[in-house]
């Protein structure tokens, strides 16, 4: 047992030494640190929300300390992202002629793709090189600044929509800033457009007790997402994924649902302490998940999963490839190379260009389908069929998400497709029984009525204080039990 | 609290914080008595740092560490009674520990715990039931295999490796670490803080390749057996307490030195989660 001791130059000590920049251990939105530099944030922000200038400096400076924490000096880059894509949008906007407006929209995709290439995509490429051409390949020391990925698409969809003019540019760089640094979209998105976002500075929507609390449920939703359900499920996932080879064809597949099940989670609850938060502080930045597994089709899929992204991906990529308004070949390329791009963003990993390929197919296959797919009555086992069909596929292409490399991937449908055995499943149930009862609940929670939702909702929104504290408390406790419980490896039960 | 919503949240935080923190300086009673574990992050404020008498403990665990290294350094060439327990994967070293034991005139109990841990280990005190039982004045370890991928895992193992290093009490042992096939979350890291370089086999170096066997996870026969080569020849010649373990003439035991000197034992999976 460590030794604890109640002194202020040790609280001191230890809240400085949390403060030092760390990449290797950035903030997340779920970790104590967060939530007491919250604490502080809150009140300050409150007195501060009134004064438009004041509260944002404010926020800008959280967050940029927030990107300081962890990401160190690299917050440069995004600082200087900002101050290129604010002025390019101000060229943009006085050009008349349409050449210089098209070379300034190239400037700043040039830079703000080359950021995004230099520090995301350079070891793969030099690796890529390196095996064509049989040599050697010592990685770079490149770290990516954190939310590279998420920022550029922001800034990328503020220059482009004052290019096709669907708004104007903002004339104060602090707005801008404001934007592309605020914290809670800074980490993991929502992928919120300009257009959306900064109107709302200038006409702030009002902070209600209602809003403000319903803002804090959806926090503590995500909380349980990301660190109760995924980071458990992920245990499982890890130590199958290290080394596939001793598990069963229906290990290997639980590991696979348990995988679209932990991205699920992680993701989306990423997204709702997000979102949440921002709607604590008065900011709607919209709905990133709608339930995905319910979908019954791989169209619907990306109606309802990782909204913000695929709605960029198709506003700005596959309908400045064309749309479906060049043809159904055309159409149909036009949508592989979206999702193929879609893949590249998540990583540069030839396994990750494979699961955006394997769902460019899927959504070739299903538009080319429904004509015939239209007529089938929509009844309750159709809707069931569709759905499981849905989710195989689903689960099935996040195999090579979550692999290390194309060969793992194919190892484990390999493991899958002939090494399946049910007998192994009462043996399964037996030995984590923790992991399918998480697995079944979170399925009944994902069904479960979106009424029911709003319910506990309000029920939570008019709650006494002391309540809220208590439901706050269990949820933290919830989070530091599981945190603390191992899933059970049976790596060598063959033996 | 209605017309001051933010300034309510922010009081609720820092109230449940403050429950957090009280909660931290009961952390021991709160696990054994009601399961709760506590929240790291509130135990890290209050934990202090490492000071000057942390640094003096350190270094004299260290000087005792030399003197007893001192002590054992030259080689001890009496015969031994060598008890090695551990997870799978001396399923494969045992049989050629004991092909070393035959050798060098050493006796051998091999206690094999199929997917064991040391969590499991030190919950059920098999390893004080073995000592009593074989009375070893030699002990050998080897666990990690089944934890090489657990999160936190210094925070949540730590005390298991100290319990079982306390169950070996003062006699002379080494502590194999597990042949990693991909990186670990920490294990290795962890026993290497706890148990003394000269009583810390690290079998995860760039030089040390082993064919695994189907499983991709446990070495071949032929593998083990070069890994047990590497162990022993690391025992006489770099750990604290070197014993004769020279290279035996033959592969396998015999039979009368299996019926006599040398004891295997096998447990079954723990059960559970």
């Amino acid at each position: 047992m460590e030794h604890l001791s109640f002194d202020f130059a040790t609280l001191w000590h230890n809240i400085v030494a949390m403060l030092v920049p760390n990449a290797a251990a950035p903030v997340v939105f779920s970790s104590g640190l967060f939530w007491v530099a919250f604490a502080i944030f809150l009140p300050v922000y409150a007195l501060l929300r009134n004064r438009r200038t004041k509260m944002q400096l404010f926020v800008v400076a959280f967050s940029l300390l927030f990107f300081v924490r962890c990401s160190g000096w690299y917050v440069l880059v995004m600082l200087a992202t900002s101050v290129i894509d604010w002025y390019v949008a101000l060229r943009i906007s006085a050009a008349s002629d349409k050449r210089k407006r098209k070379m300034w929209l190239w400037l700043s995709l040039c830079c703000s793709l080359g950021m995004l290439f230099v520090f995301k995509y350079t070891n793969f490429f030099l690796h890529t090189w390196a095996d064509i051409m049989g040599n050697n390949f010592q990685p770079l020391d490149i770290i990516a600044p954190i939310g590279l990925s998420f920022y550029t698409f922001r800034t990328i969809s503020y220059v482009v929509d004052v290019y096709k003019e669907k708004m104007p540019p903002t004339r104060s760089y602090l707005d801008h800033l404001f934007f592309l640094s605020f914290f809670p979209c800074l980490i993991a998105g929502p992928i919120v457009r300009a257009k959306d976002f900064i109107p709302q500075i200038h006409n702030p929507a009002p902070v209600s007790a209602e809003s403000v609390y319903a803002g804090f449920w959806q926090v503590m939703i995500g909380v349980i997402k990301k660190a109760v359900v995924a980071d458990y499920l992920a245990q499982y996932t890890n130590i199958v994924f290290s080394n596939m080879a001793p598990y069963s064809g229906f290990e290997l597949l639980m590991a696979a649902v348990g995988f679209t099940v932990q991205l699920y989670c992680d993701f989306a609850g990423y997204s709702d302490m997000a979102i949440g938060m921002g709607k604590m502080m008065g900011f709607d930045l919209g709905v990133n998940f709608d339930f995905p597994f319910r979908s019954k089709n791989i169209t619907e899929f990306w109606r309802r999963w990782h909204i913000s992204l695929s709605f960029w991906l198709r506003d700005y990529v596959y309908i400045a490839l064309g749309g479906n308004r060049k043809g159904k070949v055309r159409q149909y390329t036009n949508l592989l190379v979206t999702m193929l791009l879609g893949g590249f963003w998540h990583g540069a990993g030839l396994n990750y260009i494979y699961w955006g390929a394997l769902h460019g197919v899927g959504l070739v296959v299903h538009k080319i389908n429904m004509p015939w797919l239209k007529k089938i009555p929509d009844n309750p086992v159709v809707s069931i069929c569709s759905g499981l069909l849905t989710f195989a596929f689903v689960a099935f292409a996040f195999v090579a998400f979550r692999a290390e490399n194309l060969t793992d991937t194919l190892a484990m449908y390999a493991g899958i497709f002939t090494n399946f055995d049910l007998a192994h499943v009462p043996y399964f149930i037996k030995a984590r029984p923790t992991w399918c009862v998480m697995m079944v609940l979170i399925l009944i929670a994902h069904f479960l009525p979106k009424c029911g939702y709003a319910a506990v909702q309000r029920w939570f929104v008019n709650t006494p204080w002391v309540v809220k504290l208590l439901v706050f408390v269990v949820v933290v406790q919830l989070v530091v039990q599981f945190s603390s419980a191992d899933v059970k490896p049976f790596i060598y039960a063959q033996y | 609290m209605k017309k001051k919503p933010l300034f309510a949240i922010s009081l609720l935080l820092v109230a449940a914080l403050l429950i957090f923190c009280v909660q931290s300086f009961f952390s021991e009673e709160l696990e054994e008595h009601l399961g709760l574990s506590s929240a790291k992050f509130a135990g890290a404020l209050f934990t202090a740092a490492p000071d000057s008498t942390a640094k003096k403990s350190r270094a004299h665990k260290s000087d005792s560490t030399a003197a007893e290294a001192q002590k054992f350094a030259a080689l001890d060439t009496t015969r031994k009674k060598i008890l090695f327990f551990g997870d799978s994967m001396l399923e494969r070293l045992g049989p050629r520990l004991g092909a070393y034991a035959e050798e060098n005139g050493h006796e051998l109990a091999v206690v094999t715990w199929y997917s064991s841990s040391t969590e499991v280990w030190a919950k059920s005190g098999k390893a004080k039931e073995f000592i009593e039982k074989y009375k070893p004045n030699y002990v050998m370890v080897c666990l990690g295999g089944n934890e090489l991928f657990i999160s936190d895992i210094k925070q949540k193992r730590t005390k298991y490796v100290q319990q079982l290093l306390k169950e070996i009490g003062n006699r002379p042992y080494i502590w194999i670490g597990p042949p990693n096939w991909k990186d670990d979350t920490g294990f290795n890291e962890m026993v290497q803080a706890l148990v003394p370089a000269g009583r810390f086999y690290l079998s995860y170096t760039p030089d040390q390749h082993y064919e695994r066997a189907k499983d991709g996870a446990h070495p071949t026969a032929a593998s083990a057996a070069k890994w047990m080569d590497r162990i022993c020849r690391w025992v006489m010649t770099k750990s604290d307490f070197p014993i004769r373990l020279n290279l035996p003439a033959n592969a396998k035991v015999s039979a009368e030195y299996r019926k006599n000197h040398c004891h295997y034992e096998y447990l079954s999976p723990p059960e559970g989660e």
